[in-house]
């Protein structure tokens, strides 16, 4: 592993340079040597392509919320284009201030690590509305990478990611833990379906779907697991749980660790091939969906000969295929949805969600905007994990509350568990008075079950 | 005098493209990313949103908040190409049009007011003048005078020199600062195109459930 320099709480700090990374000539030039090495024939293409216009500043939620110059995307792409000029081009080289080439030094890294850790949750949001069509997020990322390899990820962070390396997933859930909380849950089903035959498979070779979560469902939201048990089990559908590989979260992706990424991918791809399964179903969780189903085969440099689905994704297809029937009066609130970042936005599941609460709830609302365009509520980027910069993501996250008092919803539907704790976490702060509850909460209170079934 | 000038615009034209067209070459040595992942949409969905829907003023909120900004851009944009054609019809020695002369006069003129817009926009708004650098303000001036100028000529004999003098100028310049953005706008939208159509994120059309 990488040595650690010591950061400490940057965000505290507001501005003041009272810590220091200690980066010494090597390390620096590591820096360059990784910034270079990851740097893509696209990356440059958007590198040259940024005109310096600005109009990206008004679609960042954190911009929108702090006016701060370091939060417009243009800026905090412009720390890695200044680099870039620096050592690609010829202005560049012979005149660096005409066009704003800077050499990598620890003022950079600085605002490197402020800028593309404490000041951006990967939402994308800026891309789609760049003239240019700029991937600001994915840029983000690859410096977020370089400073993984200066190990300078904020400790909170890594410590995620170290944890779910060391573990098996990233709560740290022991196998006898997991074991015993699938068989009460199982033990709840039974109850709830009337059926002692329900069942939550553990390691059952040969089904059809490895399904896979976010560790915090079985630590802090049990209900949400046990409401897909529900619908698998209305679906009369053959699946199973794995007792080791069970998490669908990888920070790999937050801290731009390919390596990682790629290590904690391989499991699940191990576990589809140990257990002979043929559809990867990944849980309500944003970025797990980004990492499993698009990026994990690039970091592994493989194609995948097993399909990667979304819950939402497979809960449609059941609705359209008549196994499972739902019963809308059963949910009569009035609901709205949140779009996840990476689910939506980089992930492509924009209508199945929809379709799904349309034939779950009476009275579903809109947010304004939504889909692909929707805002970030702040949570994503890993800044859940990022404490030091806990003040920055709750301001941000006031759009997104906007957004909810609006529609004037009493529960918000998000499929994605970091999503859900932001949400919950705007609740309590902007006094929102709502409920958070995954689509498979909601589709699960909404069944018809055939009591009558064997 | 005029026949010198007339090579070294020639001369320093084929500079440009030749140095933007090495440029964007370059970027190959760079490397692909790798494309393992199963796509879900068509890659020509994206890039038929990328340069049809995508471009539309109604389409991002970034524009609909910024239309006087948009509309400024596109006429500014819609003025340069004007002008690099009459440059080139007066370096081919290509008679033009008489009607067309008249609509080339108030896209330039157009143009040049819309292009000193936007450098006063980045002058006046502090985050914009915070975020630019020296290397933004001498990119639209020498656009500008291109404008400025080519309008002149098609109005007053006798100004060709000063013409091709700014388009000398503009042109060795144009590898070298963001005017360059001029070949990777098409290259950068091509690749936002076909990463979102790859994902079936965004397609030419709305797909909207029952």
């Amino acid at each position: 592993m990488n040595e650690k320099p010591e950061i400490k709480n940057i965000a505290a700090e507001k501005d003041k340079k009272t810590f220091r990374l200690d980066l010494d000539k090597e390390k620096l030039e590591k820096a360059l040597r990784l910034f270079k090495l990851k740097i893509k024939t696209e990356d440059v293409a958007y590198l040259n392509a940024c005109v310096h216009c600005g109009l990206c500043a008004d679609s960042c939620h954190y911009f929108l919320t702090d006016k701060n110059r370091n939060s417009i995307p243009g800026y905090k792409l412009g720390l890695l284009r200044d680099l870039f000029n620096r050592e690609n081009i010829f202005l560049g080289k012979i005149f660096p201030r005409w066009i704003g080439a800077r050499d990598l030094n620890e003022d950079l890294i600085e605002n490197w690590i402020d800028s593309l850790f404490g000041r951006c949750s990967l939402c994308g949001r800026c891309s789609l509305n760049c003239p240019m069509g700029i991937n600001i997020a994915y840029l983000i990322r690859l410096g977020r990478g370089v400073l993984s390899g200066l190990g300078l990820v904020p400790e909170s962070l890594q410590r995620v990611v170290d944890i779910a390396l060391e573990k098996g997933n990233n709560m740290g859930i022991d196998e006898e833990e997991w074991k015993e909380t699938v068989k009460w849950l199982e033990e709840e089903l039974r109850k709830e379906v009337n059926d002692p035959a329900a069942s939550l498979p553990l390691d059952r070779k040969g089904a059809k779907i490895l399904y896979v979560l976010n560790p915090r469902e079985p630590m802090f939201f049990p209900l949400s697991l046990l409401a897909a048990g529900k619908i698998f089990y209305a679906a009369k559908e053959s699946w199973t749980l794995s007792t080791k590989n069970f998490d669908v979260t990888n920070y790999g992706f937050y801290t731009g660790d390919d390596e990682s990424a790629a290590h904690i991918a391989k499991r699940l791809v191990s576990e589809m091939e140990k257990l002979k399964i043929e559809i990867l179903v990944l849980s309500e969780c944003g970025h797990g969906f980004n990492s499993n189903r698009w990026e994990a085969p690039e970091w592994l440099r493989m194609r995948y000969d097993f399909e990667v689905k979304s819950i939402l994704e497979v809960i449609a297809s059941y609705l359209r295929q008549g196994r499972i029937k739902l019963d809308p009066a059963k949910n009569q609130k009035i609901y709205t949805l949140h779009d996840p970042c990476n689910l939506v936005r980089f992930g492509g599941v924009i209508e199945e969600q929809r379709y799904i609460l349309k034939n779950s709830v009476l009275n579903f609302k809109e947010m304004n905007p939504n889909r692909e365009k929707n805002f970030c509520c702040g949570g994503g980027g890993g800044q859940l994990s990022l404490t030091p910069f806990a003040e920055r993501r709750i301001k941000a996250g006031k759009i997104k509350a906007e957004q909810i008092r609006k529609t004037g919803a009493q529960v918000v539907v998000a499929p994605c568990h970091n999503c859900i704790d932001q949400i919950m976490e705007l609740n309590k702060h902007y006094d929102l008075r709502i409920e958070v509850l995954t689509v498979a909460e909601v589709v699960a209170s909404a069944l018809k079950l055939n009591r009558n079934r064997v | 005098m005029l026949s010198l000038l007339r090579i070294a615009a020639i001369i320093s034209s084929i500079f440009a493209f030749v140095s933007l067209f090495i440029q964007v070459l370059k970027t190959r040595n760079y490397g692909r990313k790798s494309l393992y992942s199963i796509p879900q949409g068509r890659l020509r969905n994206g890039l038929f949103y990328a340069f049809g829907k995508g471009m539309l003023p109604w389409e991002k909120e970034s524009t609909r908040n910024h239309l006087p900004s948009y509309l400024a851009g596109i006429v500014y944009h819609l003025a340069i190409f004007s002008a690099l054609l009459y440059f080139f019809s007066l370096i081919l020695s290509f008679k033009i049009n008489i009607h067309f002369i008249f609509l080339l006069r108030i896209l330039l003129f157009s143009g040049f007011i819309c292009g000193l817009g936007l450098l006063f926009k980045r002058i006046i708004i502090p985050e914009l003048r915070w975020m630019s650098v020296a290397d933004d303000f001498a990119s639209n001036i020498l656009v500008d005078l291109f404008l400025l100028n080519s309008l002149i000529e098609s109005l007053i004999e006798g100004w060709r020199a000063f013409f091709f003098i700014s388009s000398i100028l503009m042109f060795i310049y144009i590898p070298l600062g963001k005017i360059r953005h001029c070949f990777f706008f098409f290259l950068a939208r091509i690749h936002f195109g076909l990463f979102y159509g790859r994902r079936a994120v965004l397609v030419p059309w709305k797909k909207r459930v029952s």
